[in-house]
C-alpha cells in the first residue's frame, strides 16, 4: 500500500488560547515556534500555564525548542470526500525536541509516506492557516 | 498486615445492554435497580442505606437520594477522577466506614452511551487552548492517544501484536463460558492480526465494547460483615495517587520516558503494596481495566507481575490464562464481557473471592483491582476473603 498522510482541513478551526498561550500563537503567526522556559530554573512548561512546576516561579521567556524529532505517531483512517472515495490517512504525531526536554507537542504529520514513519525521524514546523490563527504542524525533514 | 476495617458484603448489577439499547430506560431507574439488587444481596433493607460512594464524576446525588427516597444519607462522595477512579470508590467506602460516618455505604457506577461515544470523548469537549493541540492533531478518543503511547512501548521493549492478541483471545477464552458476556466467539492469533487498524498499532480487536448497565456494591464494617448473608469480602486496602508527571495522561503526554511506556499504575502500586503488606506474589487474580488490549500488558509491569519492557513476552507465555501466573479478567473484562466503566470488573473480584464465579480461580484468597489508565488520580485496590 502506498498510503500518504494528509493535510487536514484547518479553515474552520477555532484556536482557543488564553494569557499563557497566546505568546506561542503571536509567535506562530510569524513562522516561529516558541516554547515556555522559567526565567528562575530554566525548567521548559508545558502545555503553558501559570506556574513552573519544578520551582513555581511565574515568569518565563519564550525561546525556540531546537529540532524537533519524532517521539511517537498513530495513523487514522478517515472517510474521504464521498463513499466511494478512498479513506484519508491522518497521523497524530508527538515530538520531542533538542533544547527542550521533556516538552512534547502532538499535532499533525502531513505528507508522508506512513509506512515508511518511524519514530525518531526528524520533522521540521510548517504553519498553516487556522480560522484565526496559523497552526503547527509537522513534516518529515528532507 | 492492618486488619480490614469494611467488607463489600453485598453485589447488585442491572442486565447489560449494548449501547444505546438500554433506552428508554433513564440512568436514575438502572442505578435504583442495581442499588436494590445489591440491597437484597447484603440481606439490608434500602432504608438502612446511609453513606453512597462515586467516582467517574458521579451521579446527581441529590436527584439519587430523592428517586431512592433515602431517608437520612450521612455521606455521599466522589473520587475525583475518571474510570482511574474506579478502585479508589472502594477504598473512599471503607474510609466512610473507619470514620464513622456511614455504616452501609453503596458504591455505584453505571454507562449508558446514548447519543455520546466515550470512544468519541476528546473530539466532543468544547476547544479549550490545552486540547486544541489534540484537535489539531486529530486525537478524538482516548484509544487514538493511547496508540502512542503503546507504540512506545512497542518501540522500545520490542513488544509484539501478538501480545496485545493474546489478551483479547483470553479474554473470549475467559468470555466464552459466561452466558452474559457479549463476545463469546472463539478468537484465533490470526484472525486477530488480520483485524483492522483503526489507530495503528490498535486494531478495532484491541477496543473494548460499549454497552449500557449499572452495578452497585453494599459496604460494611468488617465487624458487621461477619453476620452478613453472604460471605464477606474485605477491603484489604486501597491506594490514590496523584503525580504532577502522569497527570492528565493522555491530555498532556508529558510523562517520563518510563511512565510514557506505561498504563500509569507505578506509583499507585508502589503505594497499594505498601499499604497492604502485600506484594504481586500475594495476589491471586488479577481484575485490570482493559478498554484496551495493550493497556494490561503495561499494567501487568506497573503492578510487577513481570518487570518493565517484559510485560509482552509474560502475556505470550500465557500467564494470563486460568492456571496461569496471574489470571486475568477471568470474567472476559470490558474487551468480551461488557464495558460498564470498570464495576465488572469488582463484581467479578467478589464472585471470585465468594469462590462462585464462573470461571473460578482455585482457591483465590486475594483479587486486585485496578482503575484505568487515565488522569490523576490512579487508584487501585486489594480484597480479600480473609480480614
Ligand atoms: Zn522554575
Amino acid at each position: 500500500m502506498n498510503r500518504v498522510s494528509t493535510l487536514p482541513d484547518f479553515s474552520r478551526l477555532e484556536v482557543a488560547m488564553d494569557q499563557w498561550s497566546a505568546p506561542f500563537w503571536q509567535a506562530g503567526g510569524e513562522h516561529r515556534l516558541v516554547m515556555p522556559r522559567c526565567t528562575a530554573c530554566a525548567t521548559f512548561r508545558w502545555p503553558p500555564g501559570p506556574f513552573c512546576p519544578t520551582c513555581r516561579a511565574k515568569a518565563v521567556a519564550w525561546v525556540p525548542p531546537g529540532a524537533a524529532r519524532i517521539h511517537s505517531f498513530t495513523i487514522l483512517a478517515q472517510p474521504g470526500a464521498d463513499k466511494d472515495a478512498p479513506p484519508q490517512w491522518r497521523m497524530p504525531t508527538l515530538v520531542e525536541f533538542a533544547d527542550a526536554p521533556g516538552v512534547r507537542l502532538v499535532s499533525v504529520l502531513i505528507d508522508a509516506p506512513c509506512d515508511a514513519v518511524a519514530i525518531g525521524d526528524p520533522v521540521e514546523i510548517v504553519w498553516q492557516p487556522a480560522a484565526n490563527a496559523l497552526v503547527p504542524v509537522f513534516r518529515l525533514r528532507g | 498486615m492492618a486488619k480490614a476495617a469494611a467488607a463489600i458484603t453485598g453485589i447488585g448489577s442491572t442486565p447489560i445492554w449494548f449501547r444505546g439499547e438500554s433506552a428508554p430506560r433513564t440512568m436514575p431507574e438502572l442505578i435504583g435497580e442495581a442499588v436494590m439488587a445489591a440491597v437484597a444481596d447484603a440481606g439490608l433493607a434500602l432504608d438502612e442505606v446511609d453513606g453512597l460512594a462515586f467516582f467517574a464524576f458521579g451521579f446527581d446525588t441529590a436527584l439519587l437520594i430523592e428517586t431512592l427516597g433515602l431517608r437520612a444519607v450521612t455521606f455521599a462522595h466522589c473520587v475525583s477522577s475518571f474510570g482511574s477512579g474506579l478502585a479508589g470508590m472502594l477504598d473512599l467506602a471503607a474510609m466512610g466506614i473507619e470514620s464513622g460516618r456511614a455504616r452501609n455505604i453503596v458504591c455505584i457506577g453505571g454507562t449508558q452511551q446514548i447519543g455520546r461515544r466515550l470512544g468519541q470523548a476528546i473530539g466532543s469537549f468544547a476547544a479549550t487552548p490545552d486540547n486544541i493541540f489534540h484537535r489539531i492533531a486529530g486525537l478524538g478518543g482516548p484509544g487514538q492517544a493511547l496508540a502512542l503511547q503503546v507504540r512506545r512501548h512497542m518501540h522500545r521493549f520490542g513488544t509484539r501484536r501478538e501480545a496485545f492478541g493474546e489478551v483479547v483471545i483470553a479474554s473470549r477464552a475467559h468470555a466464552a463460558t459466561r452466558a452474559r458476556a457479549f463476545r463469546r466467539t472463539p478468537l484465533a492469533m490470526d484472525e486477530y492480526l488480520a483485524s483492522p487498524m483503526l489507530a495503528d498499532p490498535l486494531c478495532r480487536l484491541d477496543f473494548c465494547l460499549e454497552t449500557d448497565g449499572a452495578l452497585a456494591f453494599v459496604v460494611q464494617s468488617a465487624e458487621r460483615a461477619r453476620d452478613a448473608r453472604q460471605s464477606p469480602v474485605y477491603i484489604l486496602g486501597g491506594a490514590q495517587v496523584g503525580t504532577a508527571d502522569w497527570g492528565r495522561a493522555f491530555f498532556g503526554f508529558q510523562q517520563d520516558e518510563d511512565a510514557f511506556a506505561s498504563a500509569g499504575g507505578g506509583p499507585v502500586a508502589r503505594r497499594l503494596y505498601e499499604r497492604c503488606g502485600l506484594g504481586p506474589a500475594d495476589i491471586d487474580v488479577a481484575l485490570i481495566y482493559d478498554h484496551f488490549s495493550p493497556l494490561v500488558v503495561m499494567a501487568l509491569e506497573d503492578f510487577g507481575f513481570c518487570a518493565r519492557g517484559e510485560g509482552g513476552p509474560f502475556v505470550e507465555s500465557g500467564a494470563i490464562r486460568l492456571g496461569g501466573a496471574i489470571p486475568v479478567n477471568p470474567h472476559g473484562g470490558h474487551l468480551s464481557d461488557a464495558y460498564v466503566v470498570g464495576m465488572t470488573h469488582i463484581h467479578e473480584a467478589v464472585e471470585q473471592l465468594r469462590g462462585v464465579a464462573v470461571n473460578q480461580v482455585a482457591g483465590a484468597r486475594t483479587a486486585l483491582v485496578t482503575g484505568g489508565p487515565a488522569p490523576t488520580p490512579m487508584t487501585a485496590a486489594i480484597l480479600g476473603n480473609q480480614p
